[in-house]
């Protein structure tokens, strides 16, 4: 196998000697904190095999700086392609190579065009290291006046574009043409391979140096229709530190002061971001606008305080997105497309970054596709709200990255769609679970003791309940009478007096009965009530005894046998003393 | 009922939408954190090495720990059930849900007291009561809103067991009050009133077995129970605050003794043993608790136990505690602010209880009487004033209501077993005959109510009603305006009405907390220290904790001393960092120079020579930040921080640069600068100041200019010597021509 693979190197190496540029325009822009480099090749193959293709190489010094490279074939008709590109190694060279594979082996002879572009971060070095407040920020840029090839270059040029006129120095190789704030160096002719020869700028750049020195984006994906996003973001401002006082005075009052620090930036979210919220360990950060766009959601952060070089701060964004726009299915298959690290600003650059999948409990046969190497982390565990074994967490790790790194990652897994119904069970069975616990410790008596004293008052309550409501129905039962015995008045029907008497009889004896009854039950279980009811009882044939009495002298004068006024002095003796009477039993009702 | 009852919290979530989180929520929150994540022996062995620096504190045993346990245990079993919910959310929510348990053991206890109904309305007073609802809005983390909780709950067990007799009860009752110990200083009331009761019961001739066996049962097993809060320890037997409680201990079981002998001796026996055997035993126990503390084996009358009977006290011997503005004598103001119509209706509920004594009314007519005399001394014991008076105002609003409103219901409700439905259905038709033949349960009631019309009732209800609404009017006004605004959030309102959030301490606090060393140390007036500590995370000097006074003292005289002598104590305290508040810009009242006189005056206590309150005032007396002030005050560290660059600035157009909108003065000392310290962080509005102390030069530079001993002259001096006369010459000098000598002839 290292056979194959040196054999392979060799390979290269031959095909390097066989290539070459006929023409390098390279671009550098310098206008921001990153070093984007933009350069136009094209290639000739001087060889007599076709190659299928080509390398790209970097300066030793660099190396490490490269966040993003990306090449692409400049078709005839304005189609571009971006090509695969390998990391190789090419021996006796250090620095680092690229082996990009054309899209058709390019003939001898033949000629090819493709542009390249790379994206350094931290290249920028702010000189001087320590400024005031009221200062502006320099930085310098070193760099390499030529295009670092393995090829054999015939004329190339460089273009170097920076924040602004004022610029302090730089290296003046071959005479550079310097307008405004654009410096040109070249053409250059016949360059041999691996030629380096050291730029030097050294320039104004009050543009905001804000670097995320680590982020954490946590994607929670649930099946109800939510994915929550999380991004815990450390910023640091990393351009020249301030030293020094920091005076709020100068910086309210004097447009110029502070001018390289940063006093707010735009986020831009997904269009569909819901429930945003800005925060940081201590609370809520009051000073942040959200606008809704209609392709996107605009958020302007400003950290609790202006970033001044070498000051930190540290926030949490979140949203909520729908997952209908995320989330696809067939079957049981589930493909989740989202964006790997999203925007948070222009510009950005982030040192590290850990993006944390959560899968719905129950995923399995994982697979992700990302659109650039990822560290891939060991799983893990994500146990919340209503988890019986945890959910799977994709864990991956990338550092380096910039604004050409937005791009989606998909995420393949399986899910039971009956596992929906897990949690749902669950808290059915919970409730389930509690309610017939307390049913059954309120029907059942889990006393260790039995206490018959308790029991047989319990039964007496019971008993003199009814009791009360028999007594109080019979007490009715004499109402009924007295309207019958009006309504007797009033028509002198005979009968209604007859029928009203004799459903008052036989009620009442059946109500008697049952009072007598529950009475003798009260004096089997011992109770001293039962005198009670006696007592209620004798009352009570007095006061039927009373209303029997008035019926009679109603009867007496719808007859004609008794005078008015005498009746209506006996009915008056009569209701008094019934009054008395139920008012007796009353208490005696209450007492019971 | 109960579900009513937990519905009121619920409610005052809505209303206080915005958190309001406390400086006591900070240590508190800290606290639980340390708990939760390293456990609670870790917790116990505690040793904060960020606070009062260099001291530090011992975190574990200086704090009642029950707050924090419960936010801890709470989060702990939530966690376990995979709810997984942030301690903070904890900790802020846990306020609200202690104060729907309050609600409910208020409702038990006047349950107790009276009976359901005067129950059911005293949960409803707690519940929105502004004097308790400053304690239990969402991020209170306070020990104050569960320790009321635990008083309520243990009061109502005392009473059940007193009322019951039982060792149930009783062993409750002492559970309940392991965790009021546990969560509150504030235990001492209990441990003094429940002694109280069974004095007064014992002097009212109302001993019983029950209160016997309660009593005895409690006070052993509350005490020790009690002693197991590492920083009560021995107290409760080693203070005078706990000795009453031994004392009617020691009394009741004489009492006891007493009443199992009269029924052995006959009564002429019994009565000289009687007094002799009270007295001797009285004058044993007053003598031994003498002799104990005269010994030392009892501590004395802590000084804030002093503060409670005289009020100047605290003003003269300990400026520390009189300088908290929760410390100060209640005005009447702040009874009505916070209980509104119920201090009022209160002194009805007392009556009431007082004509129905019975063993547990007593009960409660002491507490109202104990707590109205500790609110009346203290602003911060108004909480203790706020249950009972809900209770009695519920006795005496359902006593009125029993009775202009009770029997309309009793009408209704009775007669529904018996043949009302027939009734009903008849009645339309003869109305007339109803009045003699009612249904006759009622007919008794009817004549005891005769001198009441159905318009008194009404009208009097109507008052009722009308005041009770006035009432709920009010508790909403003042949770939504006076303590549901956060302290550290501040907020101004525009012309055109939109609100700005002034958050420049969290904007400062955050600050520090980022762009400081992990390990600063940052020196601040005490009312910061826990926000610092907690926002921050910053080492602070001096907290909200005073428990050390003359370090307190130390950083007072570095605030009001010359920037020089300051730089020398906080040289000598390694401070990094000094935050200020200045409320200047904006106008905010609470800022240090507004506090400046009670630093002097602390500093002062401890350093009179250094530091005279007189010297910061004018001759004529006055507090003066402008011309006129004095030129220590103009000069003072304090001044120096606050105004440093802000004579430049002019914030309006009518006003002088460097006006003060607090104070309403053009400031005196316009040419600030500093020679050891340097402005470090300036929050939006000027509110927060940090500065940063700086380390002692190399060299030490000279803030004027080099004197110069060999002066060469920038001009070359021209003598007006000619080469002629070199000897000097004199100005204006006569100068005499001499004649020329005629010539001679030289032979």
């Amino acid at each position: 196998m290292a056979g194959l693979l040196w054999r392979l190197l060799l390979c290269l190496a031959a095909a390097a000697a066989d290539l070459q540029l006929d023409e390098a325009r390279r671009t550098l822009d310098l206008s921001t904190h990153l070093a984007k480099v933009s350069a136009e090749l094209s290639l000739t193959n001087a060889a007599g095999t076709a190659a299928s293709t080509f390398l790209l190489a970097l300066e030793p010094g660099l190396e490490p700086r490269l966040a993003y490279l990306g090449v692409q074939v400049k078709g005839e008709e304005e189609e571009e392609n971006t090509l695969e590109v390998r990391e190789t190694k090419v021996k006796g060279k250090s620095g680092k190579f690229f082996s990009v594979k054309l899209p058709s082996p390019l003939a001898p002879g033949g000629k090819v065009r493709v542009s390249v572009e790379m994206v350094f971060t931290h290249v920028l070095q702010p000189y001087p290291t320590h400024i005031t407040q009221s200062e502006k920020q320099f930085v310098v840029f070193e760099g390499n006046h030529y295009f670092y090839s393995p090829y054999f270059t015939k004329t190339q040029t460089t273009r170097v574009k920076l924040a602004s006129r004022n610029v302090e120095s730089y290296t003046k190789l071959g005479n550079p043409s310097r307008t405004e704030d654009v410096i040109e160096y070249g053409p250059f002719k016949d360059i041999p391979p691996y030629s380096q020869d050291t730029l030097k700028v050294h320039y104004e750049n009050n543009s905001p140096f804000l670097t995320i020195t680590s982020m954490t984006r946590v994607i929670e994906v649930s099946h109800w229709g939510n994915i929550a996003v999380e991004e815990t973001v450390d910023l640091k401002h990393t351009g020249a530190v301030l030293k020094g006082p920091f005076s709020r005075y100068d910086y309210q009052r004097q447009p110029d002061s502070g001018i390289s620090s940063v006093k707010s930036f735009k986020t831009i979210l997904p269009a569909a971001a819901q429930d945003v919220y800005y925060r940081d360990e201590i609370g809520n950060i009051s000073t942040s606008h959200l606008l809704v766009l209609d392709d996107s959601v605009e958020m302007e952060i400003r950290p609790r305080f202006p970033l001044f070089g070498g000051w930190k701060t540290h926030y949490i964004i979140g949203y909520n997105l729908p997952s209908y726009e995320y989330l696809y299915n067939l079957g049981d298959q589930y493909a989740l497309k989202m964006r790997f690290v999203d925007h948070v600003f222009d510009e950005q650059v982030t040192d590290s970054l850990t993006v944390k999948i959560v899968l719905p409990e129950g995923a399995k046969n994982i697979h992700v596709d990302s659109p650039y190497e990822i560290n891939r982390a060991s799983d893990e565990l994500h146990y919340t709200y209503l988890d019986t074994f945890g959910r799977p967490v994709i864990v991956a790790h990338k550092s380096n990255l910039v604004e050409q790194h937005i791009q989606d990652i998909v995420v393949h897994y399986t899910f039971n769609k009956i596992l929906m119904l897990q949690e749902p069970l669950l808290v059915v069975g919970a409730f389930y679970i509690l309610f017939f616990t307390v049913i059954v410790y309120v029907r059942l008596d889990f006393s260790i003791t039995k206490d018959p004293a308790a029991e047989a008052r319990m039964k007496v309550a019971c008993i003199t309940e009814q009791v009360l409501t028999l007594v109080n129905k019979r007490l009715g039962l004499y109402r009924h009478f007295d309207e019958a015995v009006n309504k007797y008045k009033q028509s002198r029907d005979i009968s209604t007096l007859n029928s009203g008497k004799k459903s008052l009889e036989t009620e009442h004896k059946a109500l008697t009965n049952e009072i007598a009854a529950l009475q003798s039950k009260l004096k089997t279980e011992g109770s001293d009530l039962c005198d009670k009811v006696s007592e209620i009882q004798k009352l009570d044939g007095q006061v039927k005894e009373l209303v029997l009495k008035s019926s009679v002298e109603a009867e007496r004068l719808v007859a004609g046998k008794l005078k008015k006024d005498t009746y209506i002095e006996n009915e008056k003796m009569h209701s008094n003393k019934r009054q008395d009477l139920v008012t007796k039993i009353d208490n005696i009702l209450d007492a019971l | 009922m109960s579900r009513d009852v937990s519905i009121l919290p619920m409610l005052r979530y809505l209303e206080s939408a915005v958190l309001k989180l406390s400086e006591l929520f900070w240590f508190n929150y800290r606290s639980t954190h340390h708990l939760a994540s390293h456990g609670f022996y870790e917790f116990l062995n505690w040793f904060d090495e960020r606070a009062w620096y260099p001291l530090g504190r011992i975190v574990g045993g200086t704090v009642y720990p029950g707050l924090m346990v419960t936010a801890g245990l709470i989060h702990w079993i939530l966690n376990m059930l995979n709810v997984t919910v942030h301690i903070r959310d904890v900790c802020v929510f846990l306020a609200p849900v202690f104060s729907g348990l309050t609600a409910i053991s208020t409702f038990l206890l006047t349950r107790e007291l009276w009976n359901q109904g005067a129950g059911l309305l005293a949960a409803c007073f707690i519940a929105i009561v502004p004097g308790y609802i400053s304690r239990s809005v969402a991020g209170s983390f306070d020990n104050e809103g569960i320790a009321i909780f635990a008083l309520q709950f243990t009061y109502y067990l005392w009473v059940k067991s007193v009322k019951t007799g039982s060792v149930f009860w009783t062993i409750c009752c002492c559970l309940s009050y392991f965790y009021m110990v546990s969560a509150w200083g504030g235990y001492v009331f209990i441990i003094n009133l429940i002694p109280l009761h069974v004095f007064v019961l014992l002097l009212m001739q109302r001993y019983s077995r029950r209160v016997y066996i309660a009593y005895s049962t409690f006070y052993i097993v509350g005490l020790i129970l009690s002693m197991q809060i590492p920083f009560v320890g021995f107290q409760p037997i080693r203070t005078s605050e706990h000795m009453a409680a031994a004392g009617v201990f020691a009394l009741l079981q004489a009492y006891a003794f007493l009443q199992y002998l009269r029924d052995r001796l006959t009564k002429q026996e019994f009565q000289t043993l009687f007094f002799l055997g009270v007295s001797l035993a009285a004058g044993i126990v007053f003598l031994s608790v003498i002799y104990l503390t005269y010994t030392g084996y009892i501590a004395p009358w802590s000084g804030r136990f002093y503060s409670l009977w005289d009020t100047g006290y605290a003003k003269i011997h300990i400026p520390i505690i009189a300088s908290v503005s929760e410390h100060q004598p209640t005005t009447w103001v702040s009874f009505f602010f916070d209980l509104h119509i119920l201090v009022c209706t209160f002194p009805a509920g007392l009556w009431f209880c007082i004509k129905n004594i019975n063993d547990e009314r007593v009960f409660v007519a002491l507490y109202a009487i104990s707590a109205v005399y500790f609110a009346g001394v203290m602003v911060r014991l108004m909480l203790t004033l706020t249950p009972v008076v809900c209770m009695l105002s519920a006795i005496a609003f359902s006593n009125v209501f029993e009775r202009y409103l009770g029997d309309d219901m009793k009408r209704e409700n009775p007669p529904i077993e018996d043949s009302s439905d027939e009734d009903d259905k008849r009645n339309p038709g003869n109305l007339y005959d109803k009045a003699g033949k009612v249904r006759k349960h009622v007919s008794e009631q009817e004549k005891t109510e005769e001198g009441l019309g159905p318009n008194i009732k009404n009208i009097v209800t109507m008052l009722m009603l009308m005041l009770l609404m006035m009432f709920a009017v009010h508790c909403t006004w003042v949770t939504s305006n006076a303590y549901s605004s956060p302290s550290v959030v501040l907020a101004s309102y525009n012309h055109d009405g939109t609100r700005n959030i002034l958050d420049d301490f969290r904007e400062a606090y955050y600050w520090l907390r980022q762009n400081t060393d992990e390990h600063a140390r940052v020196m601040s007036w005490w009312d910061y220290g826990y926000q610092i500590a907690g926002m921050a995370n910053r080492t602070t000097l001096v907290d909200n904790n005073t428990w050390n006074n003359s370090h307190i003292a130390l950083v007072g005289k570095a605030m009001s001393s010359n920037e020089s002598a300051a730089y020398e104590i906080m040289r000598s305290l390694d401070v990094d960092y000094v935050l200020i508040i200045f409320g200047g810009v904006i106008g905010y009242s609470g800022d240090d120079i507004n506090k400046f006189l009670w630093m002097v005056r602390i500093a002062e206590g401890e350093h009179p020579k250094d530091i005279r309150e007189s010297d910061y005032f004018t001759p004529q007396g006055e507090f003066r930040v402008d011309k006129a002030g004095s030129p220590t005050l103009l000069n003072c560290l304090m001044y120096k921080m606050s105004y440093y660059r802000f004579g430049e600035m002019q914030l309006d157009f009518r006003t002088p640069p460097g006006f003060d909108r607090t104070r309403n003065a053009e400031i005196g000392n316009k040419d600030i600068k500093f020679k050891h310290l340097e402005e470090a962080f300036t929050s939006e509005h000027w509110l927060v100041r940090i500065y940063k102390v700086k380390q002692l030069d190399n060299r030490e530079t000279l803030d004027h200019k080099l004197r110069v001993t060999n002066i060469v002259p920038k001009q070359k001096y021209l003598s007006k010597k000619t080469s002629k006369r070199k000897r000097g010459y004199i100005k204006n000098k006569l100068i005499l021509k001499k004649g020329k000598r005629p010539n001679r002839k030289t032979v």
